[in-house]
């Protein structure tokens, strides 16, 4: 199952990280979180990014999900430069191509479970018709049509990761990027969870970059790599 | 008016701006409602709050619009006061007897058959006890039989009118609650005569509710007065009003000043200045103190819900809209308080008071007027407050590195 080169397989790269640095200041202090990253992931991959707390994988993801910029280098994600774009053409990148799966599920509590999976294609401009038909497919895609009027309240820890996941596959994303998705749920909705990102992956041909300190959850992934102190150590494939 | 406008320029942008934010990418208004929902004591107390100052702010406004109905609804436009120069106030102005006589018969005051429609009267203020146990002026007016016809709104409700000749009065029904000893039947002592109340009449609403009437030779006598105080005279239209102004000033034997009714009691509204100063100031520290405690709340929401923030920002929300989305969570919390003030202030409406006009050294009686354009101007009121109060804690929501919103804070 082992492979220390960069191969995460063939086609069409949907992320190209060139050079990518990234460090935060405290004062005058510059504090290296990620040095000389260069990676391209395929679309369709299934990666699982690893390592010791500190060694930067939850920095890289937030950059290949546009939620941070680097401080040096380029990347490419889906087509676009994400560097060239403003804080508003980055929301509407985000809104357009990238879902969200977070460890603690990051639902609106005062919003039932349709809400919540309606909220990103609120900003697309679909009409009403057309988002109540998508997000009980997505509801319906995570076994959860029985529950849409529920408060995340009123859902099991696994009942709302799935929710969060619906709404991170609404808008149909061609990346998903999931920080610790397990992180919070017991072994049984944990296999559960990762078996539908596992389908997303296989059936609808979801690219998926997941932050996790879990071996069991990485071995869903088709790719391991892991970060030590900033920098890429290596890439392994997963013999499922 | 332009500073003012000036000064609203940019609220009435803003808030234009909000409407199209709602509309254009609407991060739903009842994830806003339920947020507030949620936190309910610190929202109601908020809300209990700007409903106190906005109840107050509506409750000082009918206040002048109640003195304002009593003076507005007070004058006629075809009417005119002719007093001594200078004078501005019947109090102040005397007129003896014999250019009296010259003006009543005034080709351009209107008769009803040989008779001008015009009164003679003598204005006097006496002191009398109040039922709260101090003393006010009284406007005691001494008038002609025509007196009551110049005066159309004002009716009999009890009791008859005064007859000349035998020091009987009539008094304003509301005046009966706040000044004790003004029943029907029962006496007044002014002018060292003792004067009995014949009769109480209603004059809906106008000023004239905060005087005793009496007969024009019987006041003059018992107060010792050689000359009238003012004529009050009506004329075929109100057109005529310039043309016998004119007439009266430059006619020399006369050297009497005339005003229109209307503009008369346009100008004693003034008498409620002191209570809108006070009113204001008051309200505006109120303001001040309710705009802290919907930031004071705005900003505690924010602080509550970085996280919230965060996932809204990641799924594509932009800045401008966490902005605005806080900024009507502000709004509501505000108008629910407006709402409610103005409600409350209705119960004050209609409830009877007076005040001391400084124009006339006189009680004045008025009564709480809420209006729904005052209420209208209550709830506009709160609007502000909730732009102003929800506008820092709205940016700062709209600023937070999306990084350490996505971590909660």
């Amino acid at each position: 199952m082992t492979s220390d080169r960069f191969d995460l397989g063939g086609g069409e790269p949907i992320i190209t990280l060139r050079d990518i640095a990234k460090s935060y200041w405290r004062e005058t202090l510059e504090i290296p979180v990620l040095q000389g990253i260069d990676l391209e992931i395929p679309a369709g991959a299934y990666i699982a990014l690893m390592g010791p707390s500190g060694s930067g994988k939850t920095t890289l993801l937030n950059l290949i999900a546009g939620i941070d910029r680097p401080t040096g280098g380029s990347l490419e994600v889906c087509g676009h430069e994400l560097n060239g774009l403003d804080d508003d053409q980055l929301a509407s990148w985000r809104n357009l191509h990238v879902g969200f799966i977070f460890q603690n599920y990051n639902l609106v509590p005062v919003l039932n479970a349709f809400e919540n999976v309606e909220l990103p294609l609120l900003i697309t401009g679909a009409s009403r018709g057309e988002r109540r038909d998508r997000v009980e497919q997505a509801l319906a895609l995570v076994n959860l049509e029985d529950k849409m009027k529920n408060y995340p309240r009123q859902l099991s820890g696994g009942q709302e990761q799935r929710v969060a996941i619906a709404r991170a596959i609404v808008t149909d994303p061609d990346l998903l990027v999931a920080d610790e998705p397990t992180g919070a749920l017991d072994a049984k909705n944990a296999e559960e969870v990762l078996g539908l990102m596992e389908r997303l992956n296989a059936e609808f041909g979801k690219t998926i970059v997941m932050v996790t300190h879990d071996p069991k959850a990485a071995h869903h992934a088709k790719h391991q790599i892991h970060l030590e102190k900033g920098v890429l150590d290596k890439a392994v494939e997963v013999n499922r | 008016m332009i500073l003012v406008l000036l000064l609203l320029l940019p609220f009435a942008a803003y808030l234009a701006w909000l409407v199209w934010a709602l509309l254009a990418y609407p991060i739903p208004l009842s994830y806003n409602l339920r947020s507030l929902w949620q936190r309910k004591v610190s929202s109601l107390s908020t809300a209990a709050a700007i409903a106190l100052v906005v109840g107050i702010f509506v409750v000082v406004l009918s206040l002048a619009q109640g003195l304002s109905v009593a003076f507005i609804s007070s004058g006629r436009p075809d009417q005119a006061l002719v007093l001594r120069p200078n004078a501005r106030f019947e109090l102040n102005s005397s007129i003896e007897r014999d250019r009296m006589r010259i003006l009543k018969v005034h080709p351009l005051v209107k008769r009803e058959g040989a008779e001008p429609i015009a009164s003679a009267e003598c204005v006097v203020v006496k002191l009398f006890p109040m039922a709260d146990g101090t003393d006010n002026n009284v406007t005691v007016r001494g008038m002609e039989r025509m007196g009551q016809a110049l005066r159309p709104q004002v009716r009999l409700v009890q009791g008859r009118w005064f007859r000349p000749g035998l020091s009987e009065a009539v008094v304003p029904r509301k005046m009966q609650g706040r000044f004790p000893g003004m029943e029907v039947g029962r006496s007044l002592r002014m002018g060292g005569r003792d004067w009995l109340i014949v009769g109480a009449f209603d004059a809906a609403g106008a000023s004239y509710e905060s005087e005793v009437w009496s007969d024009v030779n019987d006041v003059m006598q018992a107060f010792r007065r050689e000359a009238y105080s003012v004529l009050l005279a009506r004329l075929e239209s109100p057109e005529r009003v310039e043309g016998f102004a004119k007439s009266v000033e430059d006619d020399k034997r006369l050297k009497l000043e005339v005003v229109r009714e209307t503009d008369y009691f346009k100008e004693l509204t003034k008498a409620g200045d002191p209570i809108k100063i006070l009113g204001n100031l008051i309200t505006l520290i109120l303001t001040g103190a309710a705009i802290f405690a919907a930031m004071n709340t705005m900003y505690a929401a924010v602080a509550g819900r970085t996280k919230e923030i965060g996932t809204l920002r990641a799924l594509g929300f932009r800045q401008r809209e966490i902005l605005a989305s806080f900024q009507w969570e502000s709004i509501f919390l505000c108008l629910t308080g407006g709402l409610l003030g103005s409600g409350l202030a209705l119960f004050a409406n209609g409830i009877q008071t007076g005040t001391t006009s400084f124009e006339t050294f006189s009680d004045v009686s008025f009564a709480f007027t809420i209006t729904p354009g005052l209420m209208a101007q209550g709830v506009a009121f709160s609007l502000v407050m909730g732009l102003l109060g929800g506008f820092l804690p709205a940016w700062r929501a709209s600023r937070i590195p999306l990084t350490e919103a996505m971590k909660g804070g």
